[in-house]
């Protein structure tokens, strides 16, 4: 009936093969934890952050199989056999991806604590639709909250990529 | 939360007021309520109660305190407890009053209801409901056992 | 921080049945987790397992035939709001299902948790009254179809028993005439009141309306007063007696004040949304 699990004396431990930031990652896990702690606190990437903790505010956004999920709330086991993209993975070579740079160039930082969030959240949008009004951009980031400024300089941003990754 | 009840029943205020301070019998009206235990006859008592809403449920060890006693008509009580694996605490502030007309007692009280804790995450509207129904099938419950016994 | 729990992983209805009967109230089913994870986290609940029913083959297609549209129980937001049988036949839910929380929780919640798990303020299951859905529950040797009206019993609490399992929803696929819409007011991150409004509109007037409220109470209702106020009416007249049906719907909403909104606020509001829901369908 179960699948992949081998069982100590009162611990479960589950063997989760996936892909993160594009390269294969094996882990073992227990049911209980959450794919924010794994991330940050075992594999040691904090760009994730918790905030909320009730999938309201996408401060802990990440990427599953390209999709926006928060990490607060997914349990790590979940990740089995899928891609997983973390911040730390946006850049490729050492070079920005275009949402960074558009977020440096129009003051889309701010604060900055909201910002890999953003970031993977407006990359899933733009994955989709490359071309997207600012009524669809509205409306897909409307989970993502900015604490400190406001959004005007993150809808422009993001406009900015979306523009310039269309150009490319 | 402030709840205020009043329940008719069929029989001569004295047997009301023997029911009152059955404790067993009397507990036994509360949905929810078991084990009770006298620790001080006529002043102090404790029992548990178990509420449910959906999947929620907490369980309060609960301490009830008689803060004042007028024979055959008036009881203010403070009944209060802690659920530690929920982290919430519960304290109702009791004021019943009794009077007799026709051969039926007019049991009318007034309940306090507070509840702190995690527990306040469902809502103050459910809870309120919750605490509401709990309350009504108390009052019904006493009205069918005292007439029940007749 | 989540307390330990056992995983259990059965991949068909039948063994999940069966380790509902055998654990009960100390085990519960786990799908996207969005509502679940949360009660866990806060420490409201505690389980000592929790049955991952995602394995089980075939709970995760929207599938139409027979006059009939069938909803897996599994399916997310997000494949619903993408669906285009549903875009098709059902776009009011689509739009439902287009604004459900934000995209993450769209991306895991499942249809089929959001029902059962059955917060006073999620969307779909007003709708689903309004559009006569049937609610498929499982257990190992029996099946059994619950009218979303009858589904939902009271805040957190269906009338699934402790070993069933909701497997589908399904849905009379809509005539030509027929139209429904659901809109949702709120200044929190839950809907305050939802209305849903489904009716068939020709030349013969309005007819077989049907009318859902929910958010605003403990559990979604339908409003069969309200129904047959507009019932047979030709559209003028059905909309001169708007400010009397949405009277009765704000009463039958059994709303409660709190956070969400004053009860007399609510009431109100229900007779706004109903108000719009119903021009939009017949304009």
């Amino acid at each position: 009936m179960s699948k992949q699990m081998t069982r100590h004396a009162d611990t479960q431990s589950i063997s989760v093969s996936f892909t993160l930031n594009g390269r294969s990652q094996e882990i073992e896990v227990e049911p209980h934890e959450l794919l924010l702690d794994v991330v940050r606190d075992r594999l040691g990437l904090t760009g994730a952050k918790r905030s909320c903790d009730v999938q309201v505010c996408g401060a802990c956004t990440l990427l599953v199989d390209g999709r926006p999920v928060s990490a607060c709330t997914t349990l790590a086991f979940e990740v089995r056999g899928r891609s997983v993209m973390t911040i730390e993975g946006l850049a490729e070579d050492g070079k920005l991806h275009p949402l960074q740079n558009a977020f440096i160039e129009h003051g889309g930082f701010q604060c900055g604590f909201c910002t890999p969030g953003m970031l993977l959240a407006s990359k899933a949008l733009l994955d989709e639709n490359p071309d997207p009004s600012e009524a669809e951009l509205k409306h897909f980031m409307h989970g993502n909250l900015c604490r400190c400024t406001g959004y005007k300089k993150i809808i422009e941003s993001i406009m900015a990529a979306a523009k310039e990754m269309r150009n490319r | 939360m402030q709840f205020e009840k009043q329940v008719e029943i069929h029989v001569p205020r004295e047997k009301v007021w023997k029911f009152i301070w059955d404790i067993d019998r009397f507990i036994a009206c509360v949905p929810g309520c078991k084990d009770a235990k006298t620790v001080e006859e006529g002043k102090r008592y404790t029992a548990t109660m178990v509420e449910k809403v959906g999947p929620f449920k907490v369980e309060f060890p609960t301490t009830i305190e008689v803060l004042e006693r007028a024979e055959l008509s008036h009881i203010k009580a403070q009944a209060s407890g802690a659920d530690n694996k929920i982290g919430s605490r519960m304290k109702i502030d009791l004021d019943v009053n009794l009077r007799e007309q026709d051969n039926t007692t007019v049991v009318s009280f007034v309940a306090g209801v507070d509840i702190l804790g995690k527990l306040a995450a469902l809502g103050h509207g459910i809870i309120k409901r919750k605490a509401d129904q709990v309350l009504d099938e108390f009052a019904q419950a006493v009205k069918t056992t005292l007439e029940g016994d007749n | 921080m989540l307390k330990r729990f056992r995983l259990e992983e059965p991949e068909s209805v039948a063994d999940v049945s069966e380790l509902l009967g055998r654990f009960g109230d100390s085990a519960k089913i786990y799908a996207g987790g969005t509502e679940l994870l949360l009660a866990m986290k806060e420490g409201l609940v505690h389980y000592e397992r929790l049955i991952n029913v995602k394995n089980i083959k075939g709970l995760g297609e929207v599938a139409g035939d027979n006059g009939t549209i069938r909803i897996g129980a599994l399916c997310t937001h997000h494949e619903l709001e993408n669906s285009p049988l549903l875009q098709q036949k059902l776009p009011s839910f689509v739009k439902l299902e287009q604004n459900v929380a934000n995209v993450r929780v769209r991306q895991a919640g499942s249809i089929g948790g959001n029902i059962c798990f059955a917060e006073p303020h999620a969307d779909p299951g007003t709708l689903f009254i309004a559009l006569d859905a049937v609610m498929v529950a499982e257990k190992s040797s029996s099946k059994r179809e619950i009218s979303a009206s009858d589904f939902f019993v009271d805040a957190f609490e269906t009338s699934l028993a402790t070993d069933e399992l909701l497997t589908e929803i399904r849905i009379p696929t809509p005539g030509a005439n027929r139209r429904s819409a659901y809109l949702k007011f709120g200044y929190l991150e839950r809907p305050s009141v939802g209305v849903a409004v489904a009716l068939t509109f020709d030349s013969a007037g309005v007819n077989d309306v049907k009318i859902a409220v929910g958010c605003a109470g403990p559990a979604p209702r339908r409003v069969t007063e309200a129904e047959a106020l507009l019932n047979g009416k030709s559209k003028d007249e059905a909309v001169s007696l708007l400010a009397q049906a949405g009277a009765v719907a704000g009463r039958a909403s059994e709303a409660i004040s709190d956070l969400h909104g004053a009860q007399d606020y609510k009431e109100h509001i229900v007779g706004v949304l109903l108000k719009r829901a119903f021009n939009s369908i017949v304009s």
